[in-house]
């Protein structure tokens, strides 16, 4: 465990004197201050559009975070040949594995804390309305953000950067969406695409079951059992997921 | 207790791709290096040097055989507990400095704070660290980074420390600076395995060596008693000798003066034996009576070249 914390101290260390970083948070920033603009547009809507824009912001900006740092996360190690002497300590590889993830989901568990104090701030300032369904709906962002971190660390053990990007980028835009596999529609039935499509929608997670956006700028209240439940289900890929990369990195040749 | 430090037994490494024909890296090699040992681990590029100190180092899997650290297998993390590992290009995060990499080590290894305050201490002064402790790596030379991949091979004191080329690349200070260390950690009856290509430092510092062509051991021997090694002459190094007795002994030898008398060499053993007793019966002191044997380079190329010749040159 004390090996884990460190690898994941240090890969923490790592990003944040990485200065890339800081140019994806200030494009969060400049998203969620530009959302005031729009807001003047939509008469009497700013306070709903500020929130809708910031929580999609913050979805985004922290899954471009995870995607890009996630699926060079063990690559890069490998290909700069940083882990030789790391992984000749008497340690495990799957605690290597574990505080590279647990790092990363530091590190965007400072993005959306600071993203969302920011959002708290402008909100209040505008003089409008913080409800808990906004906490509830940063919470699965977060839990979705994990699940986004687990498939790119496993990706990053077995492929490379671009193609493991590009996977996961594919995983989320079908991940919300993954009705529109469920729900076929009639003309497809029968066809060679039929099971391709289902089988799509077996295996990649359900994102939107994680996507409370729209309660949360309106205002309306949802069920804390949903929230946990929908929490279980985003934790439980993640997990699924960072044990698959384990596996996929212990047989790793270096 | 007994184990040997380090033990290869029918080590084999065979690297597939797919659509490639499969790499024989390493072929059944054993080897055992008692503890305390400086051993030197010599080939050509390629021979599969750094293949078997990756499966030594637990970094790839053998495909047949094992790798022992202490009588552990190498694959075990605790078999690496007493093992520290110099790369051939030491890779650190860039980002960090010595002093916070030395750090990250120690914390991998369970070492105390206050541990770790002595053994910085330690590493500075043996491999003089101080003045870059907290300078970014990524700022470094050669032989800057080399020091700190020493000082992490170092990182909770191992009984055994494998090095892979350690005086790659280093200018003449750095390499002193590394063969100093590594004197100092032989006195202190740690146990070294080394590859390299520096076969004079290899010479000065090695108890045994093996020497690895096309991934097969093809010889291994203590460093005074290779097996072929030729004897090119012996010396004899006398003192208190007249000048009539010196000239008369100079005939036939090859004679010069040194620090400590006269050297004569000559070509046999006999002929060395009778000047020595010349050199007794005229009241003289002998100082040395040593066989002159070719250099190890010279040694290494002739066992290449007679590798060559077994296999029809297909030992590159």
């Amino acid at each position: 465990m004390k090996r884990i914390q460190v690898v994941a101290l240090n890969t923490l260390r790592e990003a944040i004197r990485d200065k890339a970083l800081y140019v994806l948070a200030g494009f969060a920033l400049v998203t969620i201050l530009g959302s005031k603009a729009i807001g003047w547009i939509s008469v009497g809507q700013d306070i709903k559009i500020v929130k809708d824009i910031c929580l999609a912001a913050m979805s985004v900006f922290g899954a471009l975070t995870a995607i890009f740092v996630g699926t060079n996360l063990l690559y890069k190690e490998i290909d700069k040949k940083t882990l030789y002497t790391i992984l000749a300590q008497p340690m495990e590889r799957y605690e290597f594995v574990i505080g590279k993830y647990l790092g990363l989901a530091a590190l965007l568990l400072l993005d959306i804390l600071f993203m969302t104090a920011v959002t708290v701030a402008w909100i209040l300032v505008l003089k409008g309305e913080i409800s808990p369904v906004f906490f509830q709906a940063v919470l699965l962002i977060y839990v979705k953000l994990l699940l986004i971190t687990a498939l790119s660390v496993l990706l990053s053990a077995a492929a490379s950067p671009i193609l493991g990007a590009v996977i996961v980028f594919c995983a989320y835009v079908f991940g919300h969406a993954t009705e529109v596999f469920r729900d076929l529609p009639p003309q497809i039935a029968g066809t060679p695409a039929e099971p391709v499509l289902k089988t799509i929608y077996y295996i990649v997670p359900n994102l939107s079951l994680l996507d409370l956006h729209a309660y949360a700028a309106n205002n309306v209240p949802v069920n804390p059992l949903y929230v946990f439940w929908a929490a279980v289900y985003g934790a439980g890929w993640a997990i699924a997921m960072l044990a698959l990369a384990c596996v996929a990195f212990e047989n790793k040749e270096l | 207790m007994n184990e040997p430090a380090v033990e290869a037994r029918n080590l084999t490494k065979v690297y597939k791709a797919l659509g490639k024909r499969p790499v024989h890296s390493l072929r059944g090699l054993n080897l055992s290096i008692a503890r305390g040992q400086v051993f030197g681990f010599l080939g050509r590029n390629g021979a599969g040097k750094t293949t078997t100190i990756k499966l030594l180092c637990g970094l790839i899997r053998p495909t047949a055989g094992e790798a022992l650290l202490f009588g552990k297998n190498s694959a075990i993390p605790e078999a690496r507990r007493e093992m520290g590992y110099l790369p051939e290009q030491p890779y650190f995060y860039e980002y960090l400095t010595p002093r916070e990499t030395v750090t990250f080590y120690s914390r991998l290894r369970g070492i105390s704070p206050r541990q770790q305050k002595e053994q910085w201490e330690k590493l500075c002064g043996l491999l003089e660290l101080e003045d870059i402790a907290d300078r970014r790596i990524r700022e470094f030379s050669k032989g800057m980074r080399q020091r700190v991949g020493f000082a992490i091979a170092l990182v909770g004191d191992p009984e055994l420390l494998i090095l892979d080329e350690p005086m790659s690349g280093l200018d003449p200070v750095g390499r002193r600076l590394i063969r100093n260390a590594i004197l100092r950690l032989k006195s202190e009856g740690k146990t070294i395995f080394f590859s390299s290509h520096v076969l004079s430092d290899v010479e000065e510092l090695c108890d045994r060596i093996a020497i690895l062509v096309s991934g097969s051991l093809e010889l291994e021997g203590a460093m005074d008693n290779l097996p072929g090694r030729r004897v090119l002459q012996v010396e004899v190094i006398a003192s208190g000798l007249d000048p009539e007795t010196v000239a008369g002994l100079a005939a036939g030898t090859s004679h010069r003066r040194v620090e400590v008398g006269d050297e004569f060499r000559v070509n046999t053993l006999e002929e060395a034996n009778r000047i020595a007793a010349r050199v007794l019966d005229r009241g003289g002191t002998l100082v040395a009576l040593r066989p002159v044997t070719e250099t190890l380079e010279e040694y290494f190329s002739r066992v290449q070249q007679l590798a060559a010749t077994r296999t029809g040159g297909k030992s590159e």
